[in-house]
Order: C-alpha cells, then structure tokens, then sequence
C-alpha cells in the first residue's frame, strides 16, 4: 500500500493521494464535458444564426444548394437526397455482405478460415475511408466505366455507393456477430436435436433470436454511412476543387462539409453559417439513428461461467479485436 | 400434421441443399477478396508507378521526402492526439464510474452524452474546430490545432470503451479491497485498472488508430495541401498522410497517384504499429498482474458459494 504511514498523517494511509486523485478526475471530467458542450454549442450558436437569416422552410423545402452563388440559394434537399440515396445504396451493399459473413464466421467456418475471416474484417475495418476513397477513385471506377461507358459522374458516384458499401461490411459483420454470439446455446441444440440442417437452425432458429442486435447492427452501420466523409468527397465527383457548380449532382451532406474549407467562407459570413447548419442537421440524423442503434443492441456481460457449445465445428472461440462501431472520417 | 409426415418433413430439409450456407461462404469470400485486393491494387499502384522522379507541377513536391514529411506530421498527431486525449478520456471513466457512488443523474446524462457523441460524423468536429478555433481563437492551422480536434473527436470514444471496460470488472474485487480499508484511489489503483487494463489498451488504441486515419477533420480545418519540409514542433503547419493521400489523389497528373498510394500505405503502416502496439500491452498486461488470475477464478467463486 503506497501513501503515507498511519503515525505522520492523519486519516487513513492514503488519505491524501485518494483526495488529489479524485480532483485530477474531476478535472478531467470537467474537460470532456466543456469538450461536449463547445461542440455543442457552436454548432448550436451557427445554426441560430443561419435561421435568423434564412427561415427553416426555405432552407428544409428549398430545392436548390448554392450557398456561394451571386443570388444564394439555400435549399438542403438536393444533398439530403444525395445522402439518402448513397446511404441506402451502401447498406444494399453492405448489409447483406455483413450479415452473411458474420453468419459464416459464427456457424459455418473451421477454424483457419475463422481466423482469416476474422482478420480480414478486422483489416478492413480499420483500413482509413481516404485510402478507400482512394480505391474508390483509382480501382472501382474505371472497372464501371469500362462496364457501363460514358458514365462520367454516375460512375463516380455508383462507386463511391459500393466502396461505401464495403467500408461499412465489417461494422455490420462484427456487430452481427456479435449478436448471433450471444444466442443461447440451448436453443441452437434444441434446433439441431429435432433434426434441422444447419442451414435452418441459423435463419429460423439463430436470426430471429438474434434479430433486435442483427437490426442495431444495421443501424449503427447506416448512422456510419450517412456521416461517411471522403469516400464520398472523393470518388461522388472525384474532384476536391471547383464543385459548387449546380450541375454537380451527387454531392452529400458530408461531401459538402469537406469542401467548406476550400470556399473562402469569411468568419461569420452567411455561408460559414450555413456550414454550421448542415453540420447540425447532419449531426442530429446521425447522432438519431446511432442512439436507434445502441438502444437495440444488448448490454455485454461478463462472459458465463462454463465452455460454450456452439453449433460451429470449430471449438472454443477466438477473441476478436475490440472494434468500435463509430464512424470513420 | 401426422409425425411421418413430419419427420419427412424435416428430412427434406436436411438432404436440400444449404443456399444460405453457400451464400455465407460467398459473402464471407468477398469480403476477404476486397481486403486482400484493397492491398494488393495499393502495392501495384505504388509499384507499378515508381517513385523514380519527383512529380512536377506548381508549386508541387514529392519522392520519399514529402510522404515522409507528412509521416511525421502524422506522427506528431498521434502522440499530442494521445497525451490530451488519453489521460482525459481514461480520467473522465473513473471519475463517472469508480468515483460517483452512487451515480449522479448528471453523471448520467454526461456518459449518455458522450457515448451518442461517439457516433457523430469525424466531419462534424472539423466544421466546429473551424468554427471555434480558427475562426473563434484565431488559432493559426498548426500540427497543435490539428491535435486538438483530433483529441475531442478520440474523447467520447476513449471515455466510452473505458467505461466498458471498468464495469467488466466485477464488484467483487471492489468490495473485497474496500473491506480491507483500501481507499477509493488504491481499489482503482491497484484492483480496478489491473483487471480493466486490457480492454482500456485495446479500446483506446483503435480510437487512436481512428484519429489518425481521420481526413476529414483535419481537411475541413485547413491542412496544408503540399508541404515539403518535414514539421519541427507542435507549431509546424498542418499537413498529415491522410490529407496528403487526398491531395494527391484528386491530382490528375499519374505520379501523384503513386504519391497517394505511397502515403496511403505508409498510412497503414503507422495505423499497423498502433494495433502492435495494443496486442503487446494486452498480453504483457493480461499476463503479469495478479488480479487478472482473480479475475479468471470468480466464476467458480460464485459457483461456489451457491
């Protein structure tokens, strides 16, 4: 025991440094709640102002984005929908890729191919979006256009929809997993013992018992998608500069974001507010649907007592890397 | 249904072929194939194109010396990213968690907060450092600045994992240290963070790893797009392999390309060390202290006693 002795101090051994402990706590408490609660408020602050000017219905119903323009526009549905649509696309993608490769890797996989798959969605999952961006722009893209020529931007931004599909696989995959790992054994056997293939233990016995975290891990993969940042500003229209243009098209949400800095939006102006709107309304659908996610999800316990019997060939279970479900940049 | 009926019943469905089966091993496939080919299109990119001259163009730079330099300016994120964030986020768990008994309905709701904050965009807190440190504090686009959004977007995830990990540890070892006349400091101290210490490394290094692979904070508050010369200090510009790796992506000029796959590799690399680094003090962490072995036998405990 570290402090000081019974005799010289006061109190118990350890008094003092359980007191000055518990001050540095505090203070870093005090920290990460004034981190919050700037975020918080300048985004707040941003938008406040914004609304002042430009009035809820016309930025909500506006048709048309374009803040910088002589005459500026300020209608956020054209990125809504290109979020929508991108998102959607990349959990059409995503979705079922995870769901199964988490089904594979919980019943079906022996061991090596466990480990591998294991591995892969771990590598993935921690592979940065700007390198996926990357692939997007470089790899994916001249694949579609020699598929579907004269595509130009909508092979652009079908690209963006499937590497954003695959970036998000392996939250889909862990958290499925996740989820199918927490299925009581017993039911699986029941399953098994009343003569069904394995096959139909998983999807009538295994999915629907497992169903509420299957649905958060969807979730939490869409709140993922839709704040996705530069896939989407890389390979939607493949160009960091010069996109203000109303042509653009396919231009998110979170694309926009990212190219705020290159607009001179002086301090304080018009469109700096605006950025700070769309970073709200992003913020808020996000932050939804995350905390949608999270609160289907079921609380993790302590591991049980005892060996696990699973339906797996492969005995006992490796640890996967802990692997948070946020969202990448 | 009679039970012949039945039993067929179920036969058939033992002898029919196993679609989802087949359709796991594909997908599971696939997502194998992209990793491997994610890594394999980044090497023949890098290969293929060669770092044999410097690209030219204006007021471009490039060869070994410019992914080097923004390697280091990434370094240098990484480590001020760690030393605020770290410290903070592992401080603010035990505080809300160990230190508040029983919890405070404020307690609550800053947990609850920050555990919704973990899913907000990385965007998000470029467009707010934008906002409050440039435009605010007029604070000049330093490495110092970068860490600074980099930290406040690894909090929440730092104090939520931590805070997992602390209420993994079970009561037992608390009460048991506590019954002894431990005082708060020394249950946490040397009962609570021995047993939580691997989760808290694992945890907090992979949101570690995520600031540091994150471009889009550190492009919204302005990283510098060709820096040549490697940074000196927390006040060097701006300027990191993520947001070089995008830079010299959107160049049209082919040796960028090689450029971007370089400093997207080198990426990987550092992300690597940062994993490595994890696995190591789990096991180091798992293997030497005591309580760990505690830990391992309270089940039986519990057993036990029933």
């Amino acid at each position: 025991m570290n402090g000081g002795s019974l005799a010289t101090r006061a109190g118990r051994p350890g008094a003092r440094a359980d007191r000055v402990a518990g001050r540095i706590f505090l203070a870093c408490t005090l920290l990460a709640a004034g981190t919050a609660a700037t975020l918080l408020g300048v985004m707040a602050a941003g938008t406040g102002q914004f609304f002042w000017e430009v009035s809820p219905w016309r930025f909500f119903t506006g048709s048309s984005w374009a803040p910088f323009a002589e005459d500026p526009r300020f209608g956020v549905l054209p990125l809504a929908a290109a979020t929508a649509q991108i998102t959607a696309g990349a959990i059409v993608v995503g979705g079922p890729l995870g769901l199964l490769s988490a089904v594979y890797l919980e019943y079906y996989a022996g061991a090596r191919a466990r480990r591998a798959g294991t591995a892969a969605v771990a590598l993935l999952a921690s592979v940065p979006t700007v390198v996926f961006g990357y692939a997007a722009v470089g790899a994916v893209a001249p694949v579609l256009r020699a598929i579907a020529p004269g595509g130009g931007n909508g092979a652009g931004g079908a690209s963006a929809t499937i590497v954003l599909g695959l970036a998000i696989t392996p939250t889909v995959a862990f958290l499925a997993r996740e989820a199918l790992a927490g299925v009581p054994p017993r039911l699986l056997q029941a399953g098994t013992a009343l003569g069904a293939s394995r096959g139909q233990v998983v999807a009538r016995v295994a999915a629907p018992a497992a169903a509420r975290g299957l649905a958060a891990a969807l979730l939490l993969a869409t709140a993922r998608a839709t704040g996705e940042t530069m896939i989407v500003a890389m390979a939607a229209d493949a160009r960091a500069e010069l996109a203000w243009s109303p042509v653009e098209g396919a231009r998110t949400l979170t694309a926009f974001l990212a190219q705020a800095n290159l607009g001179d939006a002086s301090p304080g102006s018009l469109d700096a507010q605006a950025v700070l709107a769309v970073a709200t309304l992003l913020f808020v659908v996000t932050c939804a649907v995350h905390a949608a996610g999270r609160a289907l999800r079921p609380p993790r316990q302590p591991a049980p007592p005892g060996p696990r019997l699973a339906l797996s060939s492969a005995a006992g279970r490796n640890g996967s890397a802990a692997m948070s479900e946020g969202p990448g940049s | 249904m009679t039970p012949a009926a039945q039993r067929s019943r179920l036969a058939a469905g033992r002898r029919r072929f196993d679609l989802l089966g087949l359709a796991s091993r594909l997908a599971a496939g696939v997502v194998v194939g992209s990793a491997a080919a994610l890594l394999g299109f980044l090497a023949w990119r890098f290969v293929q194109l060669g770092l044999g001259g410097a690209p030219q163009g204006p007021g471009s730079a490039g060869g070994w010396e410019a992914i080097g330099a923004a390697a280091a300016g990434t370094a240098w994120l990484v480590v001020l990213t760690g030393a605020l964030a770290l410290p903070a986020g592992i401080g603010t768990a035990l505080y809300l968690e160990e230190y508040v008994r029983p919890k405070t309905r404020a307690a609550s709701a800053l947990q609850a907060a920050l555990a919704n904050l973990c899913g907000a965009p990385s965007v998000i807190y470029g467009v707010a450092g934008l906002a409050f440190l440039v435009h605010g504090l007029s604070l000049d686009r330093t490495l110092a600045t970068g860490a600074l959004v980099l930290a406040a977007l690894a909090l929440p995830p730092v104090v939520a994992s931590t805070t997992e990990a602390l209420r993994m540890v079970p009561d037992d070892l608390r009460t048991a240290a506590f019954g002894l006349g431990a005082t708060r400091w020394q249950v946490v101290r040397h009962q609570v963070l021995p047993a939580a210490a691997p989760g808290i490394a694992t945890a907090t290094c992979a949101a570690l790893a995520r600031a540091a692979g994150a471009a889009a904070p550190l492009l919204v508050v302005g990283a510098a797009s060709m820096a040549t010369f490697a940074p000196s200090g927390p006040a060097s510009p701006l300027h990191s392999l993520p947001t070089q790796a995008f830079a010299w992506a959107a160049r049209p000029q082919t040796t960028f390309a090689a450029q971007a796959a370089g400093a997207a590799l080198a990426l990987l690399a550092i992300l690597l060390g940062i994993h490595l680094a994890a696995l190591l003090f789990r096991r180091r962490w798992r293997r030497s202290i005591p309580p760990a072995q505690a830990l391992r036998a309270t089940p039986a405990l519990r057993e036990a006693r029933r």
